[in-house]
This record gives C-alpha cells, structure tokens and sequence, in this order.
C-alpha cells in the first residue's frame, strides 16, 4: 500500500527527473517539420539541407552567424529560381558544439534524409559525426573543422562522404611556426594548449614540429583540462623557461584569459594563436594585453574577395559576420549547389563522387579545387591578423601551398 | 625558490576564491545537511548581476558589489522557500533536496542561455591591470584585493555566526533544529536568514569571479571545487570550508608545476579519497557520529 506521504515523494522526485529530462531535451530545431519521403519525381518538393551548428553554448557566437549566412544565401537562391527548380530547405539543428550532440545531431539529419550536411564547425565533432554520415551514405562538409582526421580515416584512406571547406591543422601550425620564425624572429617559443580539444592538439602537434624543424627550440609545452580558467600555474612555469613567445592554439575565451594572466604574471612575451581566437571577446575577455598579438586566420574580413558579401551581410542583420565561419558554410552551400546543378541528381554517391574531383569552383572566397585523395580544398590562403588598439587588423597574407 | 614562491601565491590566490564559495556551501550543510548543488546556480546569476551593474547602470564598483550580494541573497532565499521548505516541512530525507537543488541548478543555468544567451561577457577594467610584488613573486593587484577582501567578508560572518543572539540560534539549529525550536528558535526564519548569508557571499564569489575571469552560463562549475574545498575542510565548518579552499588552490598550483598540469585533477581527488579515508569528516567535521 503506498501511503499518502510515499506518494509524495515519488512526486516530488518526478518532477526532478522531468526538470533534468526537460533540460536534456534542450535540442533546437529551428525548421519547420517537412513530410518525410522526398521523392525525386515531386519536382517542387524542397531539397533539403542540412546544418550542424553549435547554436547554445561556448561556440554559438559562430554557429547563430553561421546559419544566418547560410539562410540569407539560401533565401537568394530560391528568390532565383531554386535548384533545378526546386526550393532548398535549411534544417539546422544545433549540436551545442559537443561530440555526444554532434552524433545525435547527425543520426537526427539523417533521418530528415537530408542531401547534404554543412558544418559541424568543430573537428573533434566532426569525427565523430562524420562516424554516423559515412555510414549512412550522407555528404558532410565540415566548415572550419582543420583536423586532417575529419577528412581521412587512421589508415590514411579518404572518406567518401566527408569533406571540407577550409585548410587543415598541419598547415595553420606551419604558417604560425613560420611566421613566428621568419617574421617575428623568435627562437625560444612555449606552447599553452587544451587537451581537451582535437584542435589545440593538432595545432601544437605541428607548430613544434616546424618549429623545431626551422631551427627554434620549445622552451615549454604546458596543458590544460578544457574548461579550466586559472593558468598561473603552466604561465609561471612558461616564464621561469624564459620563451620569447607564447603559441596559445586554443579558442578565444582560454587564450583570452591566459593572455591577461600572463601579464599579471609580468610574463613579458609575444603571443601567437590560431583561427580559433577570431572573435571580439579575445579583446573583451584579454583586455589590454591582447595589444600586439598575432594568429593566423581562414579569413579576414578585411579580404577584398569577400567585401562585397560582408557588406550585403551587414545591411540585413546589421552585424559584421563572425569571421571565419560564415564563409565557410556559404563556400559549402556553394559546393553542393554546384554539385546538384552539374550532376542534375540529387544522389549522395553521384553528388560525392563529383565533388571529390570539384575543379575551379566558384565559392565565395574564390574557386575551389579538391584533392581527391584527402577531400581537402587545395591552395586555400592564410591571414595572419593582429590586435591594433583593441581592433583585430589584417598584417600580413600567407599565400596557399 | 623563487618559483616555489611564485607557485604559492598563486595558489593561494586561487584557493581564496574557493574558499569564499565553500563558505556558502558549507553554511548551508550546517544547517539542512545537504549539498546545495544551486549555490553554484546563484553564485553565476550573482556574476551577471554584478555585469550588468557595471555595464547597463554604469553604477560604480561598490555599488554593483552590493547591488549582486543584496540581488544574490533574495535568489537564494528564494531558491529555499520555492525549492526546499515543502520538502523541508514533509521531513523529506536529503537525497530529495539534492535532486531538487540539482534541478534548480539546471533551470538557472538553461533559463540564463534562453534569455541571456551564451556569451561570454568580460567585466570592464576596475583596476588598470597592474601587479604587486611580494618576496620577489608577482600577483595581480585585482587576486590580491579579492584575496583580502574574500577574508574579511568570511571573518565578518564567522564572528556574526559565533558572538551574536542570531548567531547563536543558527548554531543552536544547526546542532539540533528539534531542541531548539523547543527552545523557541523560529526555524523557519533562521534557515532563511542562512540562505540570505550564504546568498551574500554568492554576490561576492560571482562578482570576483566575473572579475578574475568573466560572467558565462556555465561558470557555476566551479563551485565543484568549492564543494570538494568544503568537503576537506568537513562540510559544516566554516573555519574548515576556508582552509579547505586555501589547501586545495596551493595543492593544484603545486602538482601543476612540479608535477603535470594534466594530473591536477588527479592528484586534487586522490588527496581527497585519501584524507577521507583517514579522517572521514573532513578536518574540521563535527557531524559525523550525529548522521550515524
């Protein structure tokens, strides 16, 4: 027999458990649901596209700016016309820039039977997204996920399915290590970066690398746990090594806040990141001592090839896209538009099997050639930028490979 | 040496925040013994406030501090009355109150990205970023004012706690809430005024935190590690709570530099296990013999 005071109990404790089921249900669509079954013969059925982007959490700056390019490209096309008639359809679901989501993210867009995926922006999302779509037959375009692994499995095969917008690791690490090298003319370098992350590892990995290899000594190499916001501890360590520089591959938020620390320390280097820090909250978060330090980018803002896009982006949302990543997803969209235009299909295998082998492919941030063996973009060019009175400024451009 | 130094103030820099935040767990143990997984919910709402202050009233530094630790006290001693005192009136055991504070914990956090959003958002510059130098060691005038500041704040409630008629009553509620609501001890009121306490120190946490770092959605994690400073210290203990905090800041700022940033977390939980092991209810418990 439950008695009066059981039964409230239980009550009480499943209302918790709603309360955290609710809060675990948090996953946003932000399309509206479409009749499953897309039948090629229905020509007006809309194409669908699909977009993992991190709308809540620490990368939603990127992700909300991400799908805004893409619906405002998106709505031009089908102003025009469409593809082969048809409108395309958006469906983004937000991953909250975790691997857990991303998977569901993935196992979800699936099932919307979507033609193409856009994004995940992360690498270490990617890989594990790119686990489901492989499977499943489903093209995935990561945006500015720089992870080789994104693209290739371990044993160096190239996924069919999975591609990318933007350079890889190998190549963001080696432009920092020579430019810190050549330009800056450093020697002693430390390296602070987030274990956590598939990007920072893959960044450090081969910035020492190169750097070691281009004569320069790693005076440091100190980590830290994703989510930790103190490194006095490692930035001490790193002074007491005596670096010249400080290579900090990690997102803006930690290499903000290591920046500042660094000086409260007196750490008196030069510090040097990758595309990761591109966001107005390095400057808010690290405050004055960000003045002076470099990273290399995907894009600029500043990029006369985009220029036109930028503004038309600012007059309908009334913002500066967050660079890089909205380029990115448009080069992407652009991408399987121009799939689905030439193929005349809308078949994930036909449509892979053209992209594999895209050559000269106009893309917004200019023409876009694949490698077959890596489905990584070739000769896609680096920036390094600056801080200039608390301003991110263009310094100097890396030319591609 | 020089670096030992540096190591230690650094630690002790960190370690002052936690033990302000396990203060505020630590009361409230005391007087409902369990963990009110929320605090870390308030300390961050107490961080936006403190933003807010700063940025959209543009009111000075004082003022935002007390403008976040009067805001943080009215959050939690909401958060009592909506969240634990029918839970408290039907004599629930504890087990219900942590998975309601769990909840409360959760709704705060994803109420905070739907209506807020998920930015992180950086306090203006209260002071020009500048350092001292102790013994040849440096630390930010900013950690060294927080350190101070957290230590006076914790003196002034543990002496409020220990000498006044109030006081006395929290202590008295603490040790046998039956007894001395006999005593004529309005329980009710005195676990209220615990929250509107610990709530305060929340505003000061959150504010300084905000400062050191910055104001986002999920920075109530770190009131795990004030929690665990807590727990070392003997949960209920305020005197506990604040060396447990200053133990833990030297003791992840020692295994850091000598021995891996990486093994931090490690080398925090395993001391934990192991003084737990040996002295069960933390070094300044009290409570044991009596939850037996």
């Amino acid at each position: 027999m439950m008695t009066k005071k059981t039964k409230k109990a239980l009550a009480t404790l499943l209302i918790g458990l709603l309360a955290l089921s609710l809060a675990a249900c948090g996953t946003s669509s932000s399309s509206t649901t479409a009749p499953a079954g897309t039948t090629a013969a229905e020509n007006k059925e809309p194409i669908k596209i699909g977009h993992e982007v991190a709308l809540t959490g620490g990368s939603s700056l990127w992700g909300q700016s991400e799908k805004q390019a893409l619906e405002m490209e998106i709505e031009k096309i089908n102003a025009a016309g469409g593809v082969l008639g048809r409108p395309l359809e958006l469906v983004a679901y937000d991953n909250k820039a975790d691997q857990t989501e991303g998977v569901n993210v993935a196992k979800r867009l699936v099932g919307d039977k979507v033609v193409a995926i856009i994004g995940p922006a992360q690498s270490g999302v990617g890989i594990a997204a790119s686990s489901v779509t492989e499977g499943a037959k489903t093209i995935l375009i990561g945006t500015t996920a720089t992870n080789p692994k994104l693209t290739v499995n371990e044993d160096g095969s190239v996924k069919p399915y999975t591609f990318r917008t933007c350079f890889i690791d190998p190549y963001q690490g080696k432009v920092a290590a020579t430019f810190a090298l050549n330009s800056l003319k450093v020697t002693k370098a430390a390296v602070l970066m987030d274990v956590g992350s598939d990007y920072s590892q893959g960044l450090s990995q081969y910035f020492k690398e190169t750097f070691t290899a281009g004569g320069g000594t790693i005076v440091a190499d100190e980590a830290f746990r994703s989510e930790e916001l103190d490194y006095r501890a490692q930035l001490g360590k790193i002074k007491d090594a005596g670096a010249e520089l400080l290579f900090i591959p990690t997102m803006q938020k930690e290499a903000g806040l290591a920046m500042k620390q660094a000086k409260d320390l007196g750490l008196d280097v030069k510090f040097l990141g990758g595309d990761g820090w591109a966001s107005k909250e390095l400057v808010e978060l690290g405050g004055e001592a960000t003045e002076g330090s470099f990273y290399v980018n995907i894009a600029s803002l500043e990029d006369p090839t985009i220029a036109d896009w930028v503004k038309e982006y600012k007059a309908k949302y009334n913002a500066n896209p967050v660079m890089p990543n909205p380029v990115l997803a448009v080069d992407a969209l652009r991408m399987v538009v121009n799939a689905i235009e030439s193929t005349k299909s809308t078949d994930s295998t036909t449509l892979a099997n053209y992209m594999s082998t895209m050559k000269d492919v106009p893309v917004l941030t200019g023409k876009l050639t694949m490698d077959p063996k890596t489905h990584n973009p070739v000769n896609k060019p680096a920036v390094i930028e600056t801080v200039k009175n608390g301003e991110f400024t263009f310094f100097e451009a890396f030319a591609g490979q | 040496m020089q670096m030992l130094m540096q190591t230690l103030v650094t630690g002790l820099a960190v370690g002052g925040i936690y033990a302000l935040m396990a203060v505020g767990y630590s009361l409230i143990f005391s007087i409902l013994n369990f963990s009110n997984f929320a605090y870390g919910g308030i300390i961050m709402l107490g961080s936006y406030m403190g933003f807010y202050s700063l940025t959209l009233l543009k009111v000075p530094f004082a003022a935002a501090l007390i403008i976040s630790m009067l805001g943080a006290a009215l959050l939690s001693f909401l958060n009592e009355r909506i969240a634990y005192s029918s839970l408290r009136k039907r004599h629930a055991p504890s087990l219900y109150f942590m998975i309601s504070a769990m909840g409360t914990s959760i709704f705060l956090e994803n109420m905070v990205y739907a209506t807020i959003g998920s930015d992180y958002n950086a306090y203006p510059a209260i002071f020009k970023q500048s350092s001292v130098s102790i013994f040849g060691s440096t630390i930010g005038k900013l950690d060294l004012f927080a350190i101070i500041f957290s230590l006076i704040a914790i003196y002034i409630m543990n002496y409020f706690i220990q000498h006044t008629r109030t006081g006395i009553a929290i202590r008295a509620a603490s040790y046998d809430s039956e007894v001395s609501q006999i005593n004529g001890v309005n329980l009710s009121a005195v676990i209220g005024l615990v929250f509107v306490l610990a709530g305060l120190l929340a505003g000061v946490s959150g504010v300084f935190l905000g400062m050191k770092y910055m104001a986002y959605p999920t920075m109530g994690w770190i009131t795990n590690k004030a929690y665990i400073s807590a727990v070392i210290g003997g949960l209920g203990s305020l005197p506990g709570a604040v060396t447990g905090g200053l133990i833990l800041g030297v003791l992840e700022s020692l295994v850091s530099v000598y021995v891996s940033s990486l093994l931090r977390d490690v080398f925090s939980f395993t001391f934990l296990i192991v003084l737990l092991l040996v002295m069960p209810s933390g070094l300044f418990g009290k409570y044991l013999e009596e939850k037996v």
